[in-house]
């Protein structure tokens, strides 16, 4: 059973489609990126998975059950297990770091009235071992404190997840914008949700504080099985940490699955725009370009063997490796010979080698 | 003028001021909630009733306080006991003609409100009424009493209306002081004491609201 199902879901703004249906499966576990230029309707589809926006047609299913729907209203309890974060962190300016992150607590009690139940019942098993009056009293009192204090040890155990426990009574003005989204993720945990929603959460931050707070995303992932949906513009934060990713463009998902499929194969034009991007400057040569694609099982140095075997000279314009999903993956791109044998030659070479190219468009 | 003339007006001044503006924002503040609330960016659309109010809110705020004064005497009469004369007979046609104006300055306050903020406690699942508790009003603290301190300036400013219902005051007494000596109130040594005192009690509250103000915002200090 899927974590969460999108189900055929569409919602238009004036007559205008902004999403146009939309079947997404999540898994538990999950760190689904939905990659897409500004303006594709990614943020709208989050929204929709959390209520703060409605939709027209379709449902969105949580571990099977009905999530919301046109007619379905998201319940309260099922808003608790899905929280959200954000470009722009939305900490509340007049709050301390810890008011913060009870502020969850103070909008659902729930989780406080749960562990109010359990420490009353601790307090009745450790009182009827106890036959001295005092000693009775006494740890009455050391539970009433705790009881007092349940907002304050769930917010300080939420920010000690994300190593902010010395900011605690500090101002959102006062912190760095990577330790206002650490704050930002403490006050999304601090209700124990199953599921993140992250809605361009590394937007605004410089590509090292980027990369702490994607490791700390992937890391509570890991350790408290969350699944996280990450709506993103940069290849790169997707590339990093997701698993799975969907492209959308234009209201539709154009592509999806694994992301070493996805990433390495993209079929999509926009696609192929987005995931290359900030890639090479294609448009700058005024040579043909050919685009090889390296999916790991290659294994010999293949360009070496290209000009000995086919004796024809190569000239590379760039070139570049990741690794994904513990996969190594990479383009390199030559250009493409200029005499119509040569080429020839070279694409049946790569064929042979069972190399996936392609002519790059200008 | 006599030193105790000059203390009662204060004292006059002071009182018809403070009540009245308590009045005024216990009914301006729900107001003003309500007209953001409803309004254009509000977290609770609702044109109609948002155009209604609205209209209220612009005619009462566009009756001079002076026809208003005068119009309220048999009301003051019913609630208060008597109609004019009194400090006290200045309250409701003060509280009557401000409490719109109050409702104005803070939906305005409101609005500066970051609609981040408001987005991020709505995924948490807050209701309307948590959201404007526990985000909205809180977070245009500083901006409400800053809106606070000019209204009550602009109410001492309405108080010369009690010139015409005799309820005294300082405004009202610098006016009638000016009438029966029109020919040398400049050389008048009460008239300027009045002048200043009136001064001294804007500037008192205008310095206080900023100071508080600036206190209470968490937004810009440093580290």
């Amino acid at each position: 059973m899927s974590e969460i199902e999108i189900r055929n879901l569409s919602k238009s703004f004036d007559n205008h489609k902004v999403l146009d249906d939309i079947s997404l499966n999540i898994e538990k576990g999950d760190i689904y990126g939905v990659l897409g230029l500004s303006g594709a309707g990614k943020s709208t589809l989050v929204r929709c998975i959390n209520g703060l926006e409605t939709f027209d047609e379709g449902e969105i299913l949580y571990r099977g059950e009905t999530l919301c729907s046109p007619s379905v209203k998201i319940s309260r309890a099922h808003q608790r297990k899905i929280a959200m974060i954000f470009q722009s962190f939305n900490l509340l300016q007049q709050r301390t770091v810890l008011k913060n992150v009870q502020l969850p607590l103070e909008l659902d009690s729930s989780l406080v009235e749960e562990r109010k139940e359990i420490l009353l019942q601790q307090l009745q098993e450790e009182k009827s071992q106890i036959t001295d009056v005092n000693l009775r009293k006494e740890v009455e009192k050391k539970y009433k404190e705790k009881i007092k204090n349940i907002k304050k040890d769930l917010a300080l155990e939420a920010l000690d997840k994300v190593g902010l426990l010395d900011k605690a009574n500090q101002y959102p003005s006062q912190l760095s914008g990577g330790q206002c989204q650490r704050v930002a993720i403490a006050r999304a945990l601090v209700l124990k949700p199953e599921v993140i929603l992250s809605d361009e959460a590394t937007s605004a931050l410089d590509p090292e504080t980027t990369l702490s707070i994607l490791d700390l995303l992937k890391e509570l992932n890991k350790s408290l099985g969350l699944t996280i949906i990450m709506i993103s513009h940069q290849m790169n934060a997707i590339e990093y940490i997701c698993n799975k990713v969907a492209i959308i463009d234009k209201a539709k998902i154009i592509e999806e699955g694994n992301i070493s499929d996805v990433f390495l194969a993209p079929k999509a034009e926009i696609s192929k725009s987005l995931i290359y991007a900030n890639h090479v400057h294609t448009k700058l040569s005024n040579h043909r370009l050919v685009r090889i694609l390296f999916d790991g099982d290659v294994d010999e140095p293949l360009l070496s063997n290209v000009v000995q075997d086919c004796q024809i000279t190569v000239s590379i314009v760039y070139a570049d490796t990741k690794v994904v999903d513990n996969k190594a993956y990479g383009q390199t791109i030559i250009k493409r010979p200029k005499d119509e044998k040569d080429a020839e030659k070279l694409f049946k070479y790569l064929s042979l080698k069972g190399v996936r190219y392609e002519e790059v468009e200008q | 003028m006599s030193a105790a003339d000059i203390l009662k007006a204060t004292y006059e001044t002071v009182w018809m001021v403070l009540i009245s503006t308590a009045l005024a924002y216990l009914v301006g503040l729900p107001l003003g909630v309500l007209l953001h609330v409803t309004g254009k960016t509000g977290i609770h659309k609702n044109r109609p009733l948002n155009f209604i109010l609205g209209i209220i809110v612009n005619f009462l705020r566009s009756v001079p306080c002076l026809i208003l004064t005068v119009l309220l005497i048999p009301l003051n009469r019913f609630i208060v006991g008597r109609g004019s004369g009194q400090w006290y007979t200045m309250i409701i046609p003060l509280f009557v003609s401000s409490f719109a104006y109050v409702a104005r300055i803070v939906e305005q306050s409101l609005a500066d409100v970051d609609a981040g903020e408001v987005e991020a406690v709505r995924s948490l699942g807050a209701s309307d009424w948590q959201i404007i508790s526990k985000v909205i009003i809180p977070e245009a603290k500083p901006s409400l009493l800053m809106g606070f301190a000019v209204t009550l300036v602009n109410i001492i400013g309405y108080t010369s209306f009690a010139y015409n219902i005799g309820a005294g005051g300082l405004i009202a007494n610098i006016w009638s002081f000016y009438t029966r000596h029109t020919g040398d109130f400049l050389t008048q040594a009460s008239f300027w004491i009045l002048i200043i005192v009136v001064v001294v009690l804007v500037q008192l509250i205008q310095e206080f609201g900023l100071y508080l103000a600036k206190k209470l915002d968490k937004r810009k200090k440093v580290k």
